[in-house]
């Protein structure tokens, strides 16, 4: 390959590279992005992220205010919060409706918005319950001893067979991020592979560009030019996310979730590597827009079903099917990434995995290329694969 | 020179071309002229390696055209095409540069082309938003953008207002006389190849049917034709008194006489004023358009 070979490509993927930025759908697709990703690290700030906290509003004085006192201390030695508020029988329901308590107790019960936090319900009926116990305690005159005794036999110990870590929680959510972002880029892109092809078909300039440089070189440059672009943009929302999440709380330690971004990229990488030169292929079978969908639709479900498999994974990262994904190449891109996220992936599978899916784009690509530069300047009826095949 | 070799192509059980083989040296215009389906796009698009051939060779000064070569080409392909949603001078100077041009280069070719093709509009502007005369214009531009050393391009004049043939003629006339461009084009309006080229070529069902200049194809094809018209001649074919005449064909009020080889053009002339009123005698040039229907038919 001569010297002005090599730049070919290149001019051909900094064209698509700059003229795909430009583009609404670009814009429109990063901010819907950047959106449903604030909304899901806002509500896991909010909610699951970081240790519970609670605003409990009191009604009363007295055994009620010990009551909940107690409860607060019970709380705290589980990291859980609770502040008290307290409120006059007036103001109870208002703060209950605005939402500055989630809960407020009075004498005998406790009253929720929509219902009671089963967690600060759990805090505050032992406390009670506690108080209740200690009251008969006080008027049988139990000896010191005793108390202490049936004290300690009330907690159970907590246990579980497998049991997740907070680090396993946390990476769980990074991996349905990271899994959702793979699907709508390997989905978005591959498209905008197959509609690139097909607009060069459908306004007859593949044959100017024919003329200049080769089949394989406009592929190629096609290829790389969007696929750069899907990294910058998964670069832009990752680093979006990290800044987001740490800011809100929503992760403790923002440089711990650089590392499953990093793999995010890498699979990115290896999944279009694998699919863009199908969704090429595909593209170049038909010559006007409206076909599009009709020979994407393979390709689109292979990804589709790859994806629900993956969300499978994030429940149970070790079941056979899981196992079959992550390793099979049509899938590994979704599959694998969240099973090593989610530290279920044995070194040996990943092995595996990289190189059943990097051999088989190794191989897909010159086949894509070959149905490319046979179907490309086929214009009218779609062509058929056979034909695609072995028209030059 | 641009040499094509006995090419050979099918399309499935379509002949398209059949052992075609003709040359465009630098400097001169070839028309290339045939039916539709002659095989006029396809002995095209396999010179500029858009196409491969089953069979037969493709040379450009004697070697073999690999891609280096071919990118100093320029194309104008039967099918127009151009990013529509791209600005015209980007998109010139992006074809100019896949072809190897230096980027400043280009953007300066490209500005003096589309002044050159008087190119209306801003350079600026998106293709799309162009008049299709514009994008022809435009297009033409992308051909030669890269100061190529062939021009092939595949009908060319075909959608230009007269205005645009002429704009269009004299670049294509300046580039093979002042430059030394080999120019081979393909075209239905026949007179404009009689005009403008040195050679033509007539290509029929994948053959090539006739090759060389126009006045070699006149002399290779005419028949010696004159056509009288005379008045007064009421007594019917009065040529018929000199042996080895034929009707060509008649004319209105006029009559195409074949002379064949032995006659002499005097003796029918003298023949004539004796019938009637001599209004007009000439010899009679074929047009391509009619050497062309001969051809084919």
């Amino acid at each position: 390959m001569s010297g002005a070979d090599h730049g070919a490509w290149r001019l051909v993927a900094r064209r698509d590279f700059w003229v795909r930025l430009r583009e609404r759908s670009f814009v429109i697709s990063t901010l819907l992005n950047v959106g449903v990703i604030s909304i899901l690290i806002l509500a896991r700030a909010a909610g699951g992220g970081g240790p519970p906290s609670f605003d409990l509003g009191v009604v009363g004085t007295g055994p009620i205010v010990s009551v909940a006192n107690d409860a607060a201390a019970l709380g705290a030695e589980g990291k859980i919060a609770v502040h008290i508020v307290t409120l006059s029988s007036a103001e109870a329901d208002q703060a209950l409706r605005d939402g500055s308590v989630d809960a407020v107790l009075s004498d005998g019960r406790i009253v929720g918005f929509h219902d009671v936090d089963g967690t600060l319900l759990a805090l505050v009926q032992t406390s009670a319950h506690a108080a209740a116990v200690e009251a008969v305690f006080e008027q049988h005159e139990v000896p010191q001893a005793e108390r202490d005794l049936a004290a300690r036999a009330a907690p159970l110990d907590q246990l579980a067979l497998e049991p997740r870590s907070e680090q396993q929680t946390a990476d769980a959510g990074v991996a349905f991020i990271g899994v959702l972002l793979l699907y709508g880029q390997l989905f978005g892109y591959g498209t905008w592979v197959a509609t690139g092809v097909i607009e060069e078909k459908a306004s007859r300039v593949v044959e100017m560009l024919l003329s200049a440089i080769r089949p394989q070189q406009l592929l190629a440059g096609k290829i790389i030019g969007i696929g750069a672009l899907g990294l910058g943009q998964l670069a832009v929302i990752g680093g979006f996310a990290i800044t987001l999440a740490a800011a809100t709380g929503a992760i403790d330690d923002p440089v711990a979730a650089i590392g499953p971004a990093m793999l995010v990229f890498a699979w990115f990488i290896l999944g279009f590597a694998f699919y863009a030169s199908l969704f090429a292929a595909a593209g170049s079978l038909v010559s006007r827009m409206e076909e599009l969908q009709n020979v994407i639709v393979p390709i689109n479900l292979t990804i589709l079903v790859s994806f629900i498999i993956s969300i499978g994974a994030l429940q149970d990262p070790n079941s056979t099917l899981s196992i079959v994904a992550s390793i099979l190449p049509v899938s590994a891109a979704l599959a694998m990434p969240v099973r090593i996220v989610l530290g279920a992936a044995t070194p040996a599978q990943i092995a595996l995995s990289l190189i059943l899916l990097i051999g088989s784009a190794i191989v897909l690509v010159p086949v894509g290329a070959r149905l490319y530069a046979g179907a490309v300047l086929r214009t009218g009826a779609r062509v058929k694969l056979h034909d695609a095949w072995r028209a030059r | 020179m641009l040499e094509l070799i006995d090419l050979r192509r099918r399309f499935g059980d379509v002949v398209a071309l059949d052992g075609v083989s003709f040359e465009v040296p630098p400097g001169r215009i070839v028309g290339f002229v045939g039916r539709n389906g002659a095989g006029k796009t396809t002995a095209m698009r396999i010179s500029l390696g858009v196409l491969q051939a089953d069979d037969g060779q493709v040379r450009w000064r004697g070697d073999a055209i690999d891609t280096a070569v071919r990118r100093r080409f320029g194309y104008m392909p039967e099918e127009r095409g151009l990013y529509p949603k791209m600005r015209v001078l980007e998109q010139l100077i992006y074809l100019a540069r896949l072809r190897g041009v230096p980027k400043d280069r280009a953007r300066a070719r490209a500005q003096g082309l589309l002044q050159t093709l008087e190119v209306i509009g801003d350079p600026g502007d998106r293709i799309e938003s162009l008049s299709l005369g514009n994008q022809q214009r435009v297009q033409l531009a992308a051909a030669l953008v890269h100061e190529p050393e062939l021009l092939v391009l595949d009908e060319p004049f075909s959608g230009l207002d007269p205005v645009g043939v002429d704009v269009l003629a004299n670049v294509l006339q300046r580039e093979a006389r002042t430059n030394g461009v080999a120019v081979v084009f393909s075209s239905h309006q026949l007179e404009l190849v009689e005009r403008l080229c040195d050679e033509v070529v007539l290509i029929d069902q994948g053959q090539i049917a006739a090759r060389g200049t126009i006045d070699a194809l006149h002399a290779s094809r005419d028949r010696n034709l004159w056509r009288v018209e005379v008045r007064g001649a009421d007594d019917g074919p009065w040529w018929d008194v000199v042996p080895g005449v034929t009707v060509a064909r008649v004319e209105g009020e006029a009559v195409v006489l074949d002379l064949g080889s032995a006659v002499d053009p005097q003796r029918v002339l003298d023949v004539a004023r004796g019938a009637g009123d001599v209004v007009s005698f000439g010899a009679v040039r074929l047009t391509l358009a009619e050497l062309f229907r001969e051809v084919v038919s």
